[in-house]
């Protein structure tokens, strides 16, 4: 179990101070898939480079399974990293980087031997295990440098966007490969993305970040359905956010009859309005749901569903998001103008934005 | 299948060597002008017969060769001894080394920290590396003099610190000949290590660390291997110039132990006999050829073997 308590990072000092990680609480779980996700320069890489050991925090604690780690040197943490730019060592054979961490330690020769090549069939590399580190492909370095960080037995293994150099193909298999090897070592795995898709994927436990900050920690499906704020809605999956006003266990959308939900609460007071574009029924009035009507403003076709862009009568517009199977009902033209329906399930309401938004 | 592969890779690099061979045609080019032809009139000269008055005539001679060989009578008059050149050729290369092996100590050091500080003023650094290359190779050594002879910098400072009651005899030592060795070539060893600790990848010693390793262990297996051909560079930049360096022994150790370089430079003076000066020029190549043949062949199977 790593617990990550207040932990923060500022580079530079005064006027230059930059704050890379403000005041971060998580606690990972042992066995967990657990993911940084956040856009380019949220602090993920800073706060692996902080378990890993090679940056120290300005602020807060690491604690793995109860002993602070912040004194030791990362030679000395039992966590090892899989680089983003992979850092194999280019006069090395594969077999010589995958041992190289057993090696470091004093393992006995053929320890190292044995491990190496347990682990270089676990990721099927056992083949090229003479060849250079240099002469392998963006898919092979991959593998090996996942390889190099396994063979030390890690508590914790950190991967920094370890598929984000990988073409879409291999990523997926990659992806698939990486969950499988996770669960079946129980081996606990920080991961980091700013690939949502990848996240909501792969993830037991997704932590959102933006800023320096813990957005929300949520596993994929709460954190798709039950985003915590503005940041994370948008940030996770396409989204619809509407102007309206909670009070009184209902909930208005600006123009639309009141909706009963119990999220609503009792004070009154402007709320954004959340709901993702596959709830949106379209061409239907449907029970249990908001209704209004929309102009089909664009058709956008995707494969197995289509997009559609409405315009509202209020002057807002929506996206919706219709199945493109045989038995689903309705056909759409642009153009035209189709009544729609906004389920109470499906509306969330976000806090409001003031203090986030500074 | 297995074959097959081999053989694709093989006509690959045959074509990536064909490729740098071409690439490298301007620079042989010069290196036959400059290096070869300066080389090919040695090789004739070491062929005649000595000129009363220096020179040579042009009448074939194998005396030259013979006096390399086979000691005779040089500058006294009693027989020459029988391994004179040996010995000096000898003392030649254990200065080289030495002078190779402090300037690695010494230069190593300074590349790493030059090249470890921000990319800003790195070139601060390397300037003032090599401000010494703007004077004479004869005002850097008899600067060097300054410091440490018997009157000089250090010994006044000493005494007028009351630390010592005479000067201490540092002139005309083998130490104050290595002090400037060291000193001259120092800059020859710093300048290819720096190129090469400058393109190490620092994110591979982070791997390293994060894999267990200590700094040693670090140094030892990633950061070394991957800047060596930097410190082979350098030491044979520096070992086969100070192997021939003749002004730097002569002005530090006063003349008292012959170099290489001071034989050969006596044979085209005083000695008058520009055959065998050529022909011991032209055998100091021979060898350094030889030894940088072997040498790079060690090093460069070396590194590859263990990797
Ligand atoms: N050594 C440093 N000195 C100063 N600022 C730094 C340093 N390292 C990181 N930062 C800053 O901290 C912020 C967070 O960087 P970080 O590398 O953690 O982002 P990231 O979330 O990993 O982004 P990306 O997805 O692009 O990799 C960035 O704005 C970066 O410029
Ligand atoms: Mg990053």
């Amino acid at each position: 179990m790593l617990e990550i308590k207040s932990l923060s990072k500022t580079f530079g000092a005064g006027v230059a101070a930059y704050h890379a990680l403000r005041s971060v609480d998580v606690t990972v779980e042992d066995g967990e898939f657990f993911t940084l996700l956040g856009p380019s320069g949220c602090g993920k890489t800073t706060l692996l480079r902080l378990i890993a050991g090679f940056e120290q925090p300005t602020g807060g604690q690491l604690v793995l399974d109860g002993q602070d780690i912040a004194a030791i040197p990362p030679s000395r943490r039992p966590v090892n990293t899989v680089f983003q730019s992979y850092a194999l060592f280019p006069h090395m054979t594969v077999a010589q980087n995958v041992a190289f961490g057993l090696e470091a330690r004093g393992t006995p020769a053929r320890d190292v031997a044995a491990r190496v090549e347990e682990v270089l069939q676990l990721v099927q590399m056992d083949h090229l295990r003479d060849r250079k580190s240099a002469a392998l492909s963006g898919g092979q370095q991959q593998r090996v440098a996942l390889a190099r960080a396994l063979a030390p037995r890690p508590r914790i293994l950190l991967l920094d966007e370890p598929l984000s150099a990988l073409d879409l193909k291999l990523r997926k298999e990659m992806q698939a490969e990486l969950k499988r090897l996770q669960r079946e070592m129980g081996l606990t795995f920080i991961f980091v993305t700013h690939d949502q898709d990848e996240a909501l994927t792969m993830s037991d436990r997704i932590a959102v970040m933006e800023g320096g900050r813990l957005q929300q920690v949520a596993a994929p499906r709460d954190l798709y359905d039950h985003p915590a704020n503005r940041f994370v809605a948008g940030f996770i999956g396409e989204t619809n956010l509407l102007p309206g006003e909670a009070g009184n266990g209902q909930l208005r959308l600006a123009g639309l009859a009141p909706a009963p939900i119990a999220e609503a609460g009792a004070e009154s007071g402007a709320v954004t309005v959340m709901i993702r574009p596959e709830h949106v029924v379209v061409g239907q009035e449907a029970a249990n749901a908001v209704h209004t009507s929309g102009r089909v403003d664009e058709l956008i076709f995707f494969g197995t569903d289509t997009h559609v862009k409405l315009s509202l009568p209020g002057g807002g517009s929506l996206t919706a998001r219709t199945q493109n199977s045989l038995h689903s009902g309705t056909h759409l033209t642009e153009g035209q103008t189709v009544p729609l329906s906004l389920p109470y399930e499906a509306l969330r309401i976000l806090p409001d934005e003031a203090a986030h938004a500074v | 299948m297995l074959s097959e592969a081999a053989s694709g890779e093989a006509l690959l690099r045959r074509a990536e060597t064909r490729r740098r061979w071409s690439l490298a045609m301007p620079a042989l080019i010069v290196i036959s002008l400059f290096s070869i032809l300066p080389l090919a009139v040695m090789v004739v000269y070491s062929f005649l017969t000595p000129g009363t008055y220096g020179n040579v005539e042009w009448q074939f001679s194998l005396d030259g060769w013979f006096s390399v060989i086979f000691e005779r009578d040089l500058f006294d008059d009693t027989l020459g001894l029988a391994d004179a050149h040996l010995s000096i050729l000898g003392r030649s290369a254990l200065l080289a080394l030495a002078t190779t092996a402090l300037t690695m100590v010494f230069g190593l050091p300074t590349a790493w920290f030059i090249a470890t500080r921000p990319v800003a003023s790195r070139a601060y650094w390397m300037f003032l590396i090599t401000v010494p290359f703007w004077t004479n190779l004869l005002v850097r050594t008899i600067a060097i003099q300054e410091v440490i002879r018997a009157d000089g910098t250090i010994n006044r400072l000493l005494l007028g610190l009351g630390v010592i009651d005479a000067p201490i005899q540092m002139m005309f030592t083998n130490g104050a000949v290595l002090l400037g060795m060291t000193y001259v070539y120092l800059p020859l060893m710093v300048l290819p290590v720096y190129a090469a600790i400058e393109k190490f990848d620092f994110r591979l010693a982070e791997a390293a660390y994060d894999l267990h390793a200590s700094r040693f262990y670090c140094l030892r297996r990633v950061i070394f291997p991957l800047i060596r051909p930097g410190v082979i560079a350098g030491s044979i930049l520096v070992f086969i110039p100070a192997l021939g360096a003749y002004v730097t022994p002569r002005l530090m150790g006063g003349g008292r132990a012959m170099m290489w370089g001071n034989l050969i430079d006596l044979q085209f003076g005083q000695g008058r006999n520009w055959p065998l000066g050529a022909a011991l020029s032209v055998s100091l190549t021979l060898l350094v050829m030889i030894a940088l043949v072997l040498s790079v062949r060690r090093f460069a199977g070396g590194g590859r073997a263990d990797g």
